[in-house]
Order: C-alpha cells, then structure tokens, then sequence
C-alpha cells in the first residue's frame, strides 16, 4: 500500500517546493521593504523585469550566473525606481506600483517582441541544473524534496537564515522596524528614514529580480510576454500570510505553490473540478487569516505612508 | 505665471513621453512617420475607428467613475477589476434566468443587479477597512482573484453552454442586448448610460450630503469624526459605491459587447480604471476625458500594429511613463515649480 504513496507524495512535494520558490523569494524581499513602511505593488513588475533580464542575458551568453545577475540588477532598477517615487517624490506608493507594472509589461514585452519577433520556434535560454546536495538528498521524502533542487530553492534556505539573523540580531534589524512603525521618531533619534528605506527597497529589487529568474532560468528555459502571470500579486499575498517574518514568508510560500501544484496534479488525473477552485483558495485563505487576526492590526503603523521632515 | 511654469512641467512630461514613443518606434526599425499616420488613421480615419475609441472608454468612464469615488473617500479600490466580473455575472444571471422578460425591464434590471453585485463585492472590503481597520489595498486585490476564478467556475459549470466547447455561458436573448446607437458599428447605448453615470456621481459628490460627508472623510478623517460624520459609514458607503459603478461597467460589456459571460470579460479594464481616475484627478468631467485618452491610446496603437508592425505594448509603456512622470513631476522639475507661490504646485 505504502509503495506507490510515497513517491507520488515525494514528486507532488517536489514540485510545491519549486512552484514555490519564486513566491518566497520575491516575498522575502517585500517583507524588508514593508518593515521599512514601503508598500510595493509592484512587485509583478520587479520580478518581470528579472524575470526578462535574466533570460535575454542568458539566452545572448549562455551563461546562467551572468543572467542570474543581470536579473537581480533588472529587479533593482525597477524597486529603485519605486522607491525615488515613494521616498524622494513622495508619490502615492500604490498608483506608483501600478504604474511600474504596466510600464514593465509593455517594457518586457516589446523587447521581447524586438528582438526574437512572433515567431513559432521559442527562443531558449539555458536552465539551473539540479544539484544534489551528498548525503542530505538521500533521506527518504525529504531528501529529494528539499535537497534534490536547483541553486534558487537553496538560495531561499539562506535568505531565510539570512534574514532571521537581520530582522532579530542587527540594529539594522530593528532600525527597519523603527522607521516602519514611526518614521519620526526614527528621525528623532537619529536614523535616517529615507537610507534605510532605499536600502530595503534594495533588497527587495534584488530578490524580486532573483525570484524571476527563478522563474525563466530555474524552471521555464524561455520567455514569454507577462510570464509572471500576476505572481508578483500572489508574493503580496505570501507577505501577509507570512506576517512579514522569514519562516513565516517561506512557509506560505510552500502552501501556495502546494496549491499551484495540486492544481496541475488535478488537471492532468482528469477530475472534474474547474482547476480555479484551486487557484482561488489561497486568497480566500488570505482573507480568513486576515479577518481572524483582526484587533491587532499586522501593519507597520506607516505603511503606505511617505515621511516628510518636519511635517505632520 | 505660477500655472504657466506647470503647464511647461506637463509639456516636458508629454515631449519626454513623446520622444520614448518614437525611439521605441524607431527601434524596432519602423518609419515613425508611417507609425504616427496608422496611429491617427486608425483612432480618426474612419467612422467606425472613432466608434471603437468609444467603446473602449465606455467600461473604462464607468470603472474609473466607481474608482473615484472611493479615492475622494479614502477608499483606495483596486478592486474593479473584480468588480466588473461580478457585475457582469449578476447581469449575465438576470439574463439568463429571466429570459421572458421585454427589453425596457430587463435591460434596467440587469444593471441593477450589476450594481448590487458590483457594490456587495466592494462593501466587504469596505467593511473590513471602516470596522476591523484592514487594508483595503491588499483584500481588493484578493477579491479581483477570487471573482475571475468565481467566473471561472461558473462559466464551467452551472453557466456553461452545453452546446459549445468552450468555457462560457449561453448566448443571452435579443431583449437583452443594448441597442446599437451607429449602424454597423459596436457603438451601444452603455455609452450614454456611462456618460450619465458622470452627470451622476458630479451631482452626488458635490450636491448631496452623502457626498460631501465623503469627501470630507477622504480629506481628513479626523476633522470629519469632530463634525459629527461617522467615519465608517463614510468609508462604506463609498466603498459600496465605489464598487457598484465598477459593477455596470461589468453588466455594459456583457449587454453592449458580448452577449454572454466568458472568462476575460474584462482584460484589465479594472487596473486601467485606475489611471483613469487618476489622471482624471477624481473629477467626472476629467474621467470622461482621460477614459477617452486612454481609449484613443489603445485603439490607436492596435491600428499602429497593423499599419506599422509597432507591438501594441507600446500603448503599456506610454501609459506606465505618464503616470510615473506625473508622480515624479514636482520632484524632477522641482527647479521650474520652486520659487512659485505655495510649495507644492
């Protein structure tokens, strides 16, 4: 009986983890950004661009580390871009990720459409090879399933190690959380609100970029006009199921992309459900944490908000 | 002299725009002056470009109308989007269990419905902002998935059409379509309908006391709460609203466009509704004209495919590059603004 479950439950656990990894990264990275007060829709659009720079770099080089790089620098043009609008402008945060992801679905899209035009022969780029890491990839279930991967889910382990050390041990940590909670009394005592904020805007680019290389390069091996497919809105949702804490960000990236994947396991057993009965349930779940956790708001007290000297 | 330095910041933002646009053209090697003449034929060349422009601002007015309300009241909807899917499916529902009734009920009880639907999707997360103190940011979003996938299943299930393969409902009856208004055009009466919503909601926000309770509340919460408004009653109430004119813009392209519920009923006319209110600075009249904007924008660059093998996207990115621009403008021609009077223009 036992024989044909458990590889069954070791293929659909393998693929929950790597539909995943792109949801945690780029969810990883928003949650620096949140602490610091950044409310960033545009994720779609940092993980887009990633997701583009990457493939063209690595389709013109073959290389997978120069695409890999050039896709953490496409995130970061993006998250930057946000952030003057957000820090230095003090523009609406939202209508200014709004924008961000219709200039980069057009950006994307026509360079796309530039260089390779509507052809019927995809354009390739190469992908991340599985590594096995000795020993750990031989456990039974757990071994393939998380250590049977490509360098993005292991990268993930390390940003999650990563981040726990920053958010609880650095005063960096905790000066993200100041300038997120109250960005005048940051100021008061001294921090400086708009650095910190750049920074983690920063980090979010980077791992947004990251997330959509994860993407093309960790999985796809091509292109595709709005390859995202609204992924950067899905990592939002991870963000708040997360709480905004490392573990918490990485395990509901799992639940989500556990549904991702169950909804391709039904598609293909043939069982008559609308797979969207599926896709949908991540967001409901959202919605029920949310009300369930209500009373005590989540929210960095300025989120959304743009912090303006001596202004009240 | 303070509104002429403004007006140069807009035009620099129009000629950096303008000037994206062309190497864009030039880039991916077409004759920008063949480029800009397909774009103009096809938005004004003919009778029935021009009826496309306003076929395409029609959900456009009507979203961005809803939108506006709700960003006058401080509810920031993102969530037209699935607003218009609920709208379209109570009007497609009206439709397709009603079937007996004549035109002049059904068509007006179709909308209604639209309206109810359109306004309850919205007024949850309305709810939820004014009573638990939610972000409405995030849940609009989440109710934009849960309704495209609530059509989804429908469309697949208890909506489908048996006769056909594909996920949609059954073609709706002749009574419930909206009369064409141009002779072998797509041009339908929902255009008059959303031009009448604008009439509408300027009367509302600025003539009765529920509207100004709202717009209070959007311009400072606080200072309502002392002038004895109930802030969560504002907030939804606006929301409900806000929701509802999202809504009948789903319920127009059902029984203006295409006769029946399908999946994509709206390709993200919710997002753009966004823009619309935006540029039209949540003013009825400045709605009617940035929905026309980005209507012209849209038809015109599907013509400039056609004529010039310029990638419609070309449309995302003009659009995404204005709005930044206007959200950078004071800051990147701070040097033009600064020394007029009131420091921010």
């Amino acid at each position: 009986m036992i024989d044909p479950i458990l590889p069954a439950a070791t293929t659909f656990a393998t693929a929950a983890v790597r539909m995943a990894s792109p949801l945690a990264l780029a969810g990883l990275g928003e949650a620096y950004s949140e602490r610091s007060g950044l409310l960033n829709i545009g994720l779609e659009a940092i993980m887009l661009s990633g997701a583009f720079c990457g493939f063209i770099v690595a389709n013109l080089t073959q290389s997978i580390n120069l695409g890999i790089l050039a896709a953490i620098m496409g995130g970061l043009v993006i998250s930057l871009i946000h952030a003057y609008l957000s820090v230095t402008c003090r523009a609406d945060q939202t209508i200014a990720g709004l924008a961000l992801n219709f200039f980069a679905s057009g950006v994307t899209s026509y360079a796309f459409l530039m260089r390779f035009g509507k052809t019927t022969n995809l354009a390739k780029c190469p992908v991340t090879p599985i590594l096995p890491i000795p020993f750990l990839s031989d456990i039974p279930f757990l071994g393939p399933v998380l250590f049977r991967q490509n360098a993005f889910v292991y990268a993930i382990f390390i940003a999650v190690a990563v981040s726990i050390l920053i958010f609880s041990r650095t005063e960096w940590g905790t000066s993200l959380v100041a300038v997120g909670e109250n960005p005048r009394a940051a100021d008061s005592a001294g921090l400086d609100v708009g650095k910190v904020r750049y920074t983690a805007a920063a980090i979010n680019g980077g791992l947004g970029g990251l997330a959509g290389a994860a993407l093309t390069l960790g999985s796809l091996g091509f292109f595709m006009e709005n390859v995202t497919s609204g992924r950067g809105y899905i990592a939002l949702v991870v963000v708040i199921l997360g709480r905004r804490a490392p573990i918490g960000v990485f395990l509901a990236a799992l639940l989500l992309g556990a549904a991702d994947a169950l909804q391709f396991r039904v598609q293909t057993l043939g069982i008559n459900i609308p797979s969207q009965v599926f896709i949908m349930f991540p967001y409901v779940a959202t919605v029920a944490v949310l009300l369930f956790s209500f009373g005590k708001s989540l929210d960095p007290g300025a989120l959304g908000q743009p912090f303006e000297r001596g202004r009240r | 002299m303070k509104t002429l330095r403004v007006l140069v910041s807009y035009l620099l933002v129009a000629a950096i725009v303008i000037l994206a646009a062309v190497l864009s053209i030039t880039a991916v090697g077409s004759d920008v002056t063949k480029a800009f003449g397909g774009f103009l034929r096809g938005a004004f060349g003919s009778v029935y470009g021009m009826s496309e422009v306003l076929v395409r601002a029609t959900p456009l007015l009507l979203a961005g109308l809803g939108v506006s309300i709700g960003f006058s009241s401080g509810f920031f909807n993102i969530g037209a989007e699935g607003q218009i899917y609920m709208g379209a499916t109570a009007a497609a529902v009206v439709g397709l269990f009603l079937p007996g009734l004549p035109g002049p009920i059904l068509l007006p009880l179709a909308i209604l419905a639209s309206l109810a639907a359109g306004g309850l999707w919205s007024a949850i997360p309305g709810f939820l902002k004014a009573r638990l103190g939610l972000s409405e940011v995030i849940n609009t979003i989440m109710f934009n998935y849960i309704a495209i996938n609530i059509v989804g299943i429908l469309v697949r299930t208890v909506l489908k059409d048996p006769n056909y393969p594909l996920p949609m409902s059954p073609e709706l009856k002749d009574a419930m379509a909206l009369p064409v208004l141009l002779e072998g055009t797509r041009l339908h009466a929902g255009f008059i309908v959303a031009l009448a919503a604008a009439v509408l909601v300027l009367a509302l926000m600025r003539k009765t006391p529920i509207g100004f309770a709202m717009r209070v509340v959007g311009l400072n919460p606080r200072a309502a709460s002392v002038a004895g408004i109930s802030v969560p009653a504002s907030i939804i109430a606006a929301s409900t609203l806000s929701g509802a004119f999202a809504g009948a813009a789903g319920a127009v392209e059902v029984a203006g466009i295409h006769h029946r519920l399908l999946e994509g009923i709206s390709p993200g006319f919710g997002y753009l509704a966004i823009i619309v209110s935006l540029l039209g600075k949540n003013n009825p009249m400045g709605i009617i004209a940035a929905s026309l904007g980005i209507a012209l924008l849209q038809v015109g660059s599907m013509s400039m495919q056609r004529q010039a093998g310029v990638p419609t996207s070309i449309s995302w990115i003009i659009m995404g590059m204005v709005v930044l621009f206007i959200l950078a403008r004071t800051t990147i021609f701070g040097f033009l603004l600064r020394g007029t009077t009131g420091s921010r223009a």
